[in-house]
């Protein structure tokens, strides 16, 4: 029964950092009708910047954020303002997949090259601290990394209700050419959103590192779960993305301890292909994306 | 002549076309065309015998065993490229993830001649019909939605599929590989091995090409190229759009696995991560995009291009990282620059220099109906001075 | 119907209708419940201000978009949420606002998209038979761009390109063809011609069904005009009564 309970608990943290990372995916998505390979490469080069910042000062790799946010948000707005926006906007979908295909590409080989493809791991004096959390043990990274993730979630969520420029962004993911009409510079506000995205693979990729072990080619793992998540969740629908991310990573946890970790991946796969069959335009997205 | 016999249109005042300054009205440059349409279809007989002679005899010229060898992995790309391109060129969904049908017809291919006492090439033809039948539920889930969809399933089919046939070990080898037995016996020598395995690509190949051929000049294929411009316009002409991208899916997945089946029984050993490798899928991609996804041939002027370049920086610098940034850099750049690629590139380069050039203006007239559509799409109303010949459009273009 | 420029028939038949049809985007009803009868043999028109929902309405009878409830039916089937090439099939063509071709192939091509049957045998077939060229080319001569046959459709002038989708919908021999806006953004020239094709084509028997701005045209074309405003049938009527209905004018003005 506690391992049960663990799992619940352990699907519950994993879940929060996939719902953070789907929430950029689906917000380049959403503003531009892009499907960004590249968001878990540049989750995996975050990483890697937070585990190189750690062993060359010694410090937190949390601090590490205060370099990355910022610094992956301008990239963000200029990759869509240089490469995305190039693109014929007939053939965006297609060609901005091939375009974020080869950025992830570029990155991966970079980090070989630099780093090597060796493994790395953060060593920190509270790496192997554990919590008693009714009878089942929590790792205290894996709390910071759910904190993190929960923290920013709910700071982006606040960004897009509360501020104008939330209400541009959202106006422009639900009808571009309306927003368009009622003076918002959709141009700008897509390289921003794209600048927003890649600041949760920012965040995202400091929790990745707190507590695993990375190596280049660790997005090709990230980005076959994420994909298959904001398909669940309505394509488009950030809360949508949340609760399928949520559920899966959730039910991934549970399928580990019959099945193992490489079959209990397949879970995801399973769900974006019964969504397609199913229901093509996603559980969660119809009604929730209108109110959001 | 047909536009003045016609009570229709009114010959002093078109008020679609300038006539004076059209050349294609004029009936003398018509038979001119006549002329040059033979004169375009000799020159291309003459290249395909050409092309022809040069493959074929690629195999006496190779100073060695080990450029034979490479010799066969390019055509064994140009398989993979030409058959992609079944998908990719005529509809314009862009599969990533094609590597997993060129992997399970390898793997389909290996399993039934270890197991079964099938001739090895029924083993190939059986695998990539097992292949294409499990394309058709993968095709139904994947074409319903317009574009995201597909190109997130088929890079999912890639990852699923790696992480299937690496933990699936009593079946598939697991991450130990698999041994494929030799349809050759061993007297056969290994430069004799290549030059068969060469020439069965190149059959293979040209069984591909000549299908592709035929889908192109078919109503079949003029609707796949409409779905590729526009979706919903096709469909509103009757174009029944899910059944047609269906097809061309499981007849590309068809082939592709041939082709992964040829080249397990070529290889003689299988791996999980180079069967299910998403950058064996975006070499498909770059071929056929750098060749040209609309020409015949372009993907296997990518694949020579491209597989040269492969197994050229392989040779002289081994499997470093270096190359998954020079993969990237390319495709990026053939992205941006030349999505159209090689083919169409030199074709329009030839025809500005031949006489009957499609002119500036033409060129020109094409670019602005492009803007034109793009201020339309704005939402803003077209004012009526859009529809004056296209000499005269410079001022509306301004805006 | 009291005016009748058909060349048939005086009764009249009903081709396509609909009863309550619905279309909601979000908060805002696009199409609020439309039942409208159009006049099989007929030139009809749908007008009405700028978003009263006319173009929803095509994109809804056509299958182009699903509607959330209501009917839609041609000549008394069942056509409700059917996809968009089964309706081309059972004989309604259509063309789009701002003008949709195939602008990366030739007209030539663009004429030979049209599906007439889905036998195995049709589909295979090469689309450059000589039967299928002849028909294409006697179209584009029909509306003046067969010299054009081998230009990239990009390349054709906005009028050419409005002639080339006409001549494309034709193709696909529709008995009743919908055209979205045939006058936006076209010069007065080119607007007697296409006028000048929709009344012979009429007179062969086609039925036309225009939503369109400009009234004079509407007015001088058609033999029916249903009248939108809010998503829903206000007003129908041949044209010299629509003209003068009160109804309209309110809903043009806004009153």
């Amino acid at each position: 029964m506690s391992l049960f309970f663990q799992s619940v608990v352990l699907g519950v943290l994993l879940g929060g950092l996939y719902a953070l990372l789907a929430a950029g995916l689906t917000l380049y998505f959403g503003v531009m009708r892009v499907v960004m390979i590249a968001h878990s490469a540049f989750l995996i080069l975050s990483a890697y910047l937070a585990w190189w910042f750690t062993t060359e000062t010694g410090l937190d790799p949390l601090l590490s954020l205060v370099v990355t946010v910022p610094l992956f948000f301008v990239a963000g707005v200029l990759m869509q303002r240089l490469l995305i926006s190039r693109l014929r906007p007939a053939t965006l979908t297609m060609m901005s997949v091939l375009l974020t295909f080869s950025v992830a590409l570029v990155i991966e080989g970079m980090l070989g090259f630099v780093f090597s493809g060796t493994q790395r791991r953060i060593r920190l004096p509270y790496s192997g601290d554990s919590l008693e959390l009714f009878g089942a043990n929590i790792a205290v990274v894996k709390l910071i990394a759910f904190g993190l993730a929960a923290v920013s979630l709910g700071a982006l969520f606040l960004i897009l209700k509360k501020t104008q420029f939330g209400q541009a962004l959202r106006a422009t993911i639900q009808h571009p050419d309306a927003a368009r009409l009622i003076g918002i510079n959709t141009d700008r506000i897509a390289g921003y959103g794209f600048g927003l995205g890649l600041a949760t693979a920012a965040i995202g990729g400091t929790a990745l590192a707190l507590d695993s072990t990375i190596y280049p080619s660790l997005h090709w793992h990230w980005i076959g779960p994420l994909m298959a998540i904001i398909v669940v969740g309505g394509l488009g629908s950030i809360p949508g993305a949340a609760i399928a991310a949520m559920l899966l990573g959730l039910g991934q946890s549970l399928l580990q301890i019959p099945l193992g970790t490489t079959w209990a991946q397949t879970i995801f796969y399973l769900a974006l292909f019964a969504t397609l069959m199913v229901r093509p335009q996603g559980f969660f997205g119809g009604r929730l994306a209108q109110r959001f | 002549m047909r536009n003045a016999s016609d009570p229709t249109s009114d010959s002093t005042s078109d008020p679609t076309s300038d006539s004076t300054s059209d050349p294609t009205s004029d009936p003398t440059v018509r038979t001119d065309a006549g002329s040059r349409g033979r004169a375009v279809l000799l020159a291309k007989g003459i290249g395909l015998l050409v092309l022809a002679a040069a493959v074929l005899s690629f195999p006496s010229l190779a100073p060695d065993a080990f450029i034979l060898s490479v010799g066969v992995v390019i055509m064994s790309y140009a398989v993979l490229a030409t058959s992609w391109n079944f998908v990719g060129g005529f509809t314009g969904y862009i599969s990533l993830g094609h590597a997993a049908y060129s992997g399970l017809g390898a793997y389909a291919t290996a399993l039934l001649v270890i197991h079964t006492s099938l001739n090895p090439w029924v083993a190939m033809l059986l695998g990539g019909l097992l292949v294409a039948a499990l394309a058709v539920p993968i095709g139904i889930a994947s074409l319903r939605v317009r574009g995201a969809s597909f190109v997130i399933v088929s890079i999912a089919m890639v990852l699923i599929l790696l992480l299937v046939f690496q933990s699936w070990g009593e079946v598939t080898g697991g991450s130990n590989g698999l041994r494929v037995p030799r349809p050759f016996d061993e007297s056969v020598l290994r430069p004799e091995q290549h030059e068969r395995f060469f020439y069965l690509h190149v059959a293979l190949l040209a069984v591909a090409l000549l299908t592709w051929w035929a889908i192109d000049r078919s109503r079949f294929g003029t609707g796949l190229k409409a779905i590729r411009e526009d979706e919903d316009k096709a469909q509103s002409l009757g174009v029944p759009t899910f059944n047609y991208k269906l097809v061309a899916f499981i007849v590309s997945a068809f082939f592709t696995a041939l082709g992964g089946g040829m080249y397990a029984l070529w290889f003689g050993f299988l791996d999980p991560i180079f069967q299910f490798s998403i950058l064996v899928g975006s070499y498909m991609v770059l071929m056929s995009l750098l060749g040209g996804i609309r020409s015949l041939f372009g993907p296997l002027l990518g694949a020579v291009i491209v597989g040269y370049a492969v197994e050229f920086f392989k040779n002289q610098y081994g499997d470093t990282q270096f190359h998954l940034v020079a993969m990237g850099l390319l495709l990026g750049i053939v992205v941006l620059f030349m999505p159209d690629g090689i083919i169409p590139a030199l074709s329009s380069l030839i025809n500005r220099f031949s006489p009957q050039a499609a002119s500036i203006r033409e060129v020109s007239a094409g670019e602005l109906a492009e803007q034109r559509r793009a201020a339309a799409s704005e939402g803003k109303d077209l004012d009526a001075t859009e529809a004056e010949p296209t000499d005269s459009l410079p001022e509306g273009a301004k805006r | 119907m009291t005016e009748s420029a058909g060349s048939t028939a005086t009764d009249t038949r009903i081709g396509l209708a609909t009863e309550g049809l619905t279309k909601r985007y979000g908060g805002v009803t696009a199409v609020d419940g439309a039942s409208v009868q159009f006049h099989h043999g007929k030139v009809n028109a749908l007008i009405g201000p700028n978003g009263s929902g006319k173009t929803t309405f095509f994109n809804c009878v056509t299958g182009m978009i699903k509607p959330d409830s209501g009917r839609a039916t041609y000549l008394g089937d069942d056509i409700t949420g059917k996809a968009s090439h089964r309706i081309a099939r059972a004989g309604i063509g259509r063309s789009f606002q701002l003008c949709r071709i195939f602008p990366r192939m030739t007209v030539m091509e663009n004429m030979l998209v049209a599906v007439r049957s889905t036998s195995l045998r049709h589909v295979l077939a090469p689309s450059r038979s000589a039967g299928e060229l002849d028909r294409a080319r006697e179209l584009l001569a029909r509306v003046g761009i067969d010299h054009l046959e081998n230009s990239e459709a990009r390349d054709i002038s906005y009028g050419q390109q409005k002639l080339l989708e006409l001549a494309g919908v034709l193709m696909a021999d529709p008995e009743t063809i919908m055209l979205d806006e045939p006058a936006g953004g076209v010069n007065p020239a080119l607007i007697d011609r296409i006028a000048s094709l929709v009344r012979d084509l009429n007179a062969e028997g086609k039925t036309f069904l225009i939503v369109e701005h400009n009234m004079e045209l509407v007015m001088s074309l058609s033999d029916h005009v249903v009248v939108f405003d809010r998503g829903r049938q206000i007003c129908e009527g041949p044209p010299s009564v629509v003209q003068n209905d009160p109804r309209v004018l309110e809903a043009y003005l806004g009153i």
